[in-house]
């Protein structure tokens, strides 16, 4: 990784910015112009901002009067960050990705986006959400190594604008893999810590028991600096539990001989695309030739997770959704996700509570891989971005929905709600990214966060800079 | 059908869904073959969370 005074203060990531900004060597107002600049250049391909927030350059000034009195507030002081359009904002409009009328949301800072400001950040603007965070495309947002292909989702305009330079950091969601899975298409690291570490409170909801909130960065570096800020107890979210926040940096640069990496063999390896499967054990053997020690394991009852992902996400949808539904707004809705949320009255209740009664199994039969294990490693996605328009792709030789091939190996961990983070590992032959997906235990984010750091040193994918590869 | 399912789908639209559902019932249909009964699930009841201090962040 180039040092901060070789690089653009644009595409440095937020460990190299921090104390530049700190120091005075960068400025927040050059930066957050730079990002705008970006922004303006860039994103009527791109499509990842909704918004941009007016105030950007006025909180940019702000931080820079500050830091020149002598009150740098941390890391994140100046920096531009974007909020994904689920969260709650009282100085930018939410619309949660939807243009049905008769739906709106309030003016008001969720939890996360009060912690940002309290840290002194520029909330640049809102990115981009599949409507309702309930998809893994998020149209018509495009993915900056490739214009042709989708940046995932349902974060995906949080991971486009950060892989293509457009702001330091983002705010995503996750309830099936909404920030694992752009951030491994789009090749930047996504956090989705422990269900209950970040608070929801003014986040839509999509599925009360699954979501979570988390960062998308450029580095490891950057996703502990970010979860130093948004970790802690609210009680205005009923899943928040009030336990310590360690320094999470405090877990980079420690050495991980000794370490016991699983490797969950059936489900996670079971049909990817051949340059997957090739990257993660590349990065297996790289773990292994760290000192850490690879062991190898099955998981049972995986195959009963894909119902009862469903199952949760679809009964919850619903009912979140029934007042719209009972209007009909959901006739204004995209078709795919109007489809979804019309499907979950078909979920009965026995089969809803049978998915909760799977979910505990999982959690054990977890815990009892992670007697073996320090943290479960393998890959985020089975395949690399697909190209815009296309529902339906073919893994390992067997066609299948977009969704249910996208979030095959990120839900486990929203089903058991497991700390788990995706860091770049490599890219297929059309130059399109690979992400490894690391897991750990329950508030263990340290853990993970030291594996993936060791991993991202030993490699020169650490806050790269998208560049678009399209023929 | 409908009204037994609280939905308010019209009989156009409602015969679209289930075909719709057919891929998450197929799934659904293996998770009902296992015998969980003695798994207490995942949802847990919580008396005391109304009573969190009031402003507590």
């Amino acid at each position: 990784m180039k040092t901060d005074r070789e690089l653009d203060p644009w595409a440095a990531p937020i460990e190299h910015l921090a104390p530049a900004l700190r120091d005075r060597r960068f400025s927040p107002v050059a930066l957050t112009e730079a990002c705008l600049e970006r922004i303006g250049a860039s994103d009527g391909t791109l499509q990842s901002f909704v918004h941009v927030a007016d105030s950007a350059l006025a909180q940019a000034r702000d931080a820079e009067r500050e830091i020149a009195a002598g009150n740098w507030r941390g890391a994140l002081h100046g920096v531009p960050i974007g909020v994904k359009d689920n969260y709650l904002t009282e100085d930018m409009p939410t619309t949660a990705g939807t243009r049905a009328p008769g739906i709106s949301f309030g003016f008001y800072d969720s939890a996360a986006v009060e912690r940002l400001r309290k840290a002194g950040a520029v909330l640049i603007g809102k990115t981009r959400t599949h409507e309702f965070a309930w998809g893994t495309v998020t149209p018509p947002a495009r993915n900056p190594w490739d214009t042709n292909r989708i940046p995932g989702g349902s974060s995906g305009g949080s991971a486009a604008a950060v892989a293509g330079g457009l702001c330091s950091a983002a705010l995503g969601s996750d309830t099936g893999g909404s920030i694992r899975i752009p951030a491994s298409l789009c090749g930047v690291v996504g956090l989705k810590p422990t269900f209950g570490r970040v608070s929801r409170y003014g986040i839509v909801p999509h599925t009360w028991s699954l979501d979570h909130a988390g960062p998308l960065c450029r580095t490891v570096t950057d996703a502990a600096l970010l979860l130093n800020v948004l970790a802690g107890y609210d009680a205005r979210d009923p899943a928040c539990q009030d336990r310590p926040v360690p320094d999470y940096t405090k877990a980079l640069g420690l050495p991980i001989e000794g370490m016991r990496i699983g490797v969950c063999r059936n489900h996670f390896f079971d049909r990817n695309e051949p340059a997957v499967d090739s990257a993660v054990e590349r990065a297996l053997s790289d773990l292994s030739a760290a000192g850490a020690r690879v062991h190898e394991f099955e998981i049972p009852n995986l195959q009963y997770g894909l119902a009862a992902i469903f199952a949760v996400e679809l009964a919850s949808s619903a009912a979140y959704h029934d007042a719209s539904v009972a209007a009909g707004r959901q006739a204004h809705f995209e078709p795919d996700v109007r489809a979804l949320v019309e499907i979950g009255r078909l979920v009965t209740a026995a089969d809803y509570l049978k998915a909760e009664q799977l979910r505990a199994v999982l959690c054990e039969d977890f815990r009892r891989a992670f007697e073996h294990a320090d943290v479960i490693v393998g890959p985020t996605e089975p395949l690399t971005a697909w190209k815009s328009g296309e529902w339906t792709v073919e893994v390992g030789g067997k066609p299948e929905s977009v969704l249910a091939a996208s979030w095959r190996l990120t839900f486990p961990y929203n089903l058991t709600g497991l700390p788990a983070i995706s860091v770049p590992c490599g890219f297929d032959h059309r130059g399109l990214p690979i992400g490894l997906q690391i897991a750990g235990r329950p508030f263990d984010e340290m853990t993970v966060l030291r594996v993936a750091h060791a991993f991202e040193r030993g490699h020169p994918w650490g806050g790269q800079i998208a560049t678009n590869r399209s023929p | 059908m409908q009204d037994l399912l609280g939905t308010s789908l019209s009989d156009e639209r409602f015969p679209e869904i289930l075909a719709a559902f057919d891929d998450v019932l197929a799934e659904i249909r293996k998770l009902r073959s296992l015998d969980l009964k003695d798994v207490h699930p995942a949802v847990i009841f919580e008396p005391t969370a109304p009573y969190r201090a009031e402003g507590e962040k």
